[in-house]
Formats: structure tokens, sequence, C-alpha cells
């Protein structure tokens, strides 16, 4: 079964730029607060698909479009054109370490995040000691977040996605932050869970984990996928593109 | 989905009275420190002149108060919410309209304190206390109503940051304008002007059923009603019509 289907899909952002203005131009666009803005093509045209108990790469430079896709399968954007099609409950784990409460404990957030994550109160009570657990942060259960280091917050973050019963998982550059340790730990998870038919999609820069636990890799430039397919050869032409 | 609405809405509602909390260590007193502040300085300086004629003013007075508070609060913090709350509007596809809830809830926690003031005063003015058995109705019909502007103003807020501002100083107009210290019974263009102020309606059917032990006049539940569900109808289809865009502004 496919569990994610991605069809054409394209979506554009008006962001600012510098533009050679007059000094008219300038001072009204400083009254306003308004600054001049142009189009971007971020997605452009995408399409592939992900099966049940797989692992996609997303490799790619910043910038290239690797969040704004995630963020467009998970429904946090809104696409402009095309198709997505998924099966199952989304867990994107997006930038969510520092999207953690920090003036909230660790117990207040995994309640806090794990109900976002559509979890009823008796299962994050169950699941509770498991996510502590997983995250090595034991000692840590009524202190706040904004004490933890950056891989104690990832640590967490990483932990409470897992254990929200994810049918589809999208992990954005969770490897990038951390101690090979629990690298090693969250990859492993990550394929106990494809094993229970989780279907999942990585963006990162760690290509060595890219290659030893995905499936297939999709490599994207500018919004368009350059190549998909097997991990090893795409990402060696990928540092030879580099 | 009303049930997940309204659980996913009390945990952000927690999480939010926590924060409030934090470090602070008169807590509670501090929800009723507006309130009293208002009603003693009102009390001191409009009860010479607008008393007049109105019975249990003291009483007249803080249900005002209250109710205004209530709507106050909840539509100020409705202009931040979705700002506040970026990195996980950013980071998670929720129901974006469960933090305008935890609003509500957050507001009502802190109002039943008020309530509980009010209370006391009716004891101390020994005013029967069976009227306040009507209040949750009509706190119940008042928070669609809050529910409704709070949609409007969030999800508007995204979209013009003035309105932040501007709201601030609309709002002090609407308090200006409903008869909270004073009457308008016998004032007939303040009264006009009040037909179309949502709030005249609640205060007045509190005021009838807890003060004054009276049943309000059946246009009065009607207008409250009425704006009730027009401004959730209304509330409902802007922040639908809008809430996709909110991840790609903030």
């Amino acid at each position: 079964m496919q569990r994610i289907i991605v069809k054409n899909v394209s979506k554009k952002f008006k962001i600012g730029f510098e533009k050679n203005q007059g000094i008219l131009a300038k001072f009204i666009s400083f009254l306003s607060g308004k600054t001049p803005q142009r189009i971007l093509q971020v997605i452009d045209n995408i399409s592939f698909n992900v099966e049940t108990g797989k692992i996609v790469g997303i490799i790619g430079k910043n910038g290239s479009g690797k969040s704004t896709l995630l963020r467009i399968i998970a429904g946090i954007y809104n696409k402009e054109t095309g198709q997505i099609n998924t099966h199952g409950k989304i867990v994107p784990l997006i930038n969510l370490y520092s999207g953690l409460n920090e003036r909230l404990t660790l117990k207040d957030n995994i309640y806090l995040y794990s109900s976002l994550f559509k979890l009823s109160l008796k299962e994050i009570k169950e699941k509770f000691n498991s996510m502590v657990g997983f995250s090595e942060l034991k000692d840590f259960v009524n202190t706040k977040v904004y004490q933890f280091s950056g891989g104690m917050k990832q640590r967490l973050a990483f932990s409470i996605a897992v254990h929200c019963n994810p049918d589809i998982l999208l992990l954005d550059e969770v490897f990038e932050i951390g101690d090979e340790i629990f690298k090693h730990k969250s990859a492993n998870k990550i394929k106990e869970l494809t094993k229970n038919g989780v279907s999942v999609l990585l963006a990162s820069h760690e290509l060595w984990i890219i290659e030893k636990y995905c499936d297939r890799v999709i490599w994207i430039d500018k919004g368009k996928i350059v190549k998909q397919g097997d991990p090893k050869n795409i990402i060696e032409e990928y540092k030879r593109a580099k | 989905m009303f049930r997940k609405f309204l659980s996913l809405s009390f945990t952000l509602a927690k999480a939010e009275l926590k924060l409030r909390n934090e470090g602070s260590y008169l807590g509670i007193f501090w929800y009723l420190l507006n309130p009293i502040l208002t009603f003693f300085i009102l009390l001191a300086i409009f009860s010479s002149r607008f008393s007049q004629g109105i019975s249990n003013y003291p009483l007249y007075l803080l249900i005002g108060i209250i109710i205004f508070n209530l709507f106050r609060q909840a539509t100020a913090e409705s202009t931040r919410i979705i700002s506040d709350n970026k990195k996980l509007i950013k980071s998670i596809n929720f129901p974006r309209q469960t933090l305008i809830g935890s609003i509500i809830l957050k507001i009502l926690f802190s109002h039943i304190f008020e309530i509980i003031l009010f209370i006391i005063l009716l004891f101390i003015f020994k005013v029967p206390l069976y009227g306040i058995i009507f209040y949750p109705l009509i706190l119940f019909l008042f928070c669609f109503f809050i529910y409704g502007v709070s949609l409007i103003l969030a999800s508007l807020t995204v979209y013009f940051i003035d309105l932040c501002n501007v709201w601030s100083f609309i709002s002090f107009l609407i308090w200006f304008g409903t008869p909270i210290f004073y009457t308008v019974e016998t004032q007939g263009k303040l009264f006009k002007i009040n037909l179309l102020n949502p709030m005249y309606y609640f205060i007045t059917i509190a005021r009838d059923l807890i003060i004054y032990a009276r049943v309000p006049e059946a246009w009065m539940i009607l207008g409250a009603l009425f704006y009730s569900l027009l401004f959730l109808a209304v509330g409902l289809y802007i922040f639908n019509k809008l809430k996709h865009k909110f991840a790609e502004l903030i």
C-alpha cells in the first residue's frame, strides 16, 4: 500500500528582497513597514510515493525545499497545485525541538505535545515512562526545558514523536544534533517502527544515516526532484555535484 | 469531535495557566485584583452621580465589570494567540481553533474567582442567592459570543497586525458605551445605540435574573441568542477561511 502519494505538487512563497528603490519609495516602505516582495517557487511539480513500512530519505542543499515539502505533507502549509494523499496518522518532527515550550517542564511538554499528536490522557499516562526512558532524561522530568541543551531537547522531541502511534513519520534534520549513540538508537527505533508498517520520510544532511537506513532517496534541488532511487548511487552523485 | 476539541483546548489552557502562575507567590489574588480595583474606583467616582434610581448599585456595577472583563480579556488575548504560538503552529498540524478554545477556558477559570467575589457581595447586600443558578446558562451563551468574536480577531490579526492595537481602543470604547456604571433606561439615544451592542443584552439579562429576581424580557433573550449564534457562525466562517495561511504568515 502507498502511505504517501505526492502528485505534481507545487508551492510558491512571497519573499522580501533588496530592491533598488528611489528615495520616495524607500520612505514609503519605511513608513508602511512593507518591503518589496517577489515570488519564489519553493516546490516545483514534485511527485513521488512512499510505501508502507519504507524509509525514504530526502537530501538536498539548505533552501532546496525539503522542510517545505515535509510541512506541505504534514498539512502545516497549503500546496498551490497538485495532490497529496496520505493513509494513516501523520506525526511530524519538524523543528519540534525548538517548538517545545521552554517554560514548561519535561513532564508538561510530554503531556502537551502528546495531546497535540492525538494521544488520549490514558495513553499518555501509559506511555509516559517509556517516553522518558527512551529520551534518557529520567533525572529531568520536573526540570524546565529552557535548562536543557539542544541535544536534550532533540531527544525529548524525538521520543515524544515516535511514541505517539504514528503511521507516517516526517523527520526533518533530527540527526543533526545529538551524540552518536543516540543517533544510532533513534535510527534503530525508526527501523523498528517500519517493521510495524510505519512509513518514514527523513530529510537529513547526515548522508551516512540516509545511506545506511533508507530504502530509497530523493534528491531535491531548487524545489525540483533531481533524482530518486538507490541511496548509495544517489548519494554518490549528490556528493560529486556538491 | 467536540469532545476532542474540548480535551485539546483544556490541555492547552492548563499549560497556559501553569505559565501564567509560574513564579507567582500571589497567584489567585492577581485574578481578582483588576475587577476589585476597577469596582472600588468606579464606585467611588460614579456612585453619587449615577446610582440614583439603581437599586443595589454596587452589585449592579460589579456584575457589569466582571462580565465585561471576561469579554475584554478573551478578545485581547485572541489578538496575540496565533503569533504567541507560532513555533507550535509551524511544527504541528492541529486544530487551530483549540488555541482560541483554550483562551476561553483559561479566562473562565479566573472568572470563577470573580463570581465567588460577586456571591460574597450578594450575601453582604442580603440579596437572595437563588438567582445565581441561572448564571451558568447566561455564561454558556456568552461564551459562544466571545468565542466567535475571538475567532474573528485571532484570524484577522495575522493579516492586519495593527488590529491588536486598534482592538484595545475599540474595546475601551465599547466599555464606555455599555451601561456598566450607568443605566440607559431613561436615555433614549444611548438605549437605541445599545440595541446594537451584544454586551448590553448579556449584562442586562444577568442583572435581571441575579440581582432583581425578574425574568428578562423576551426580546432581550432573543437578542442575546441572536448575537451569540451570529458571531459564532461568522467567526467560524472567517477563521476556517483564513487559517490555512497562518503557518506561512507568522
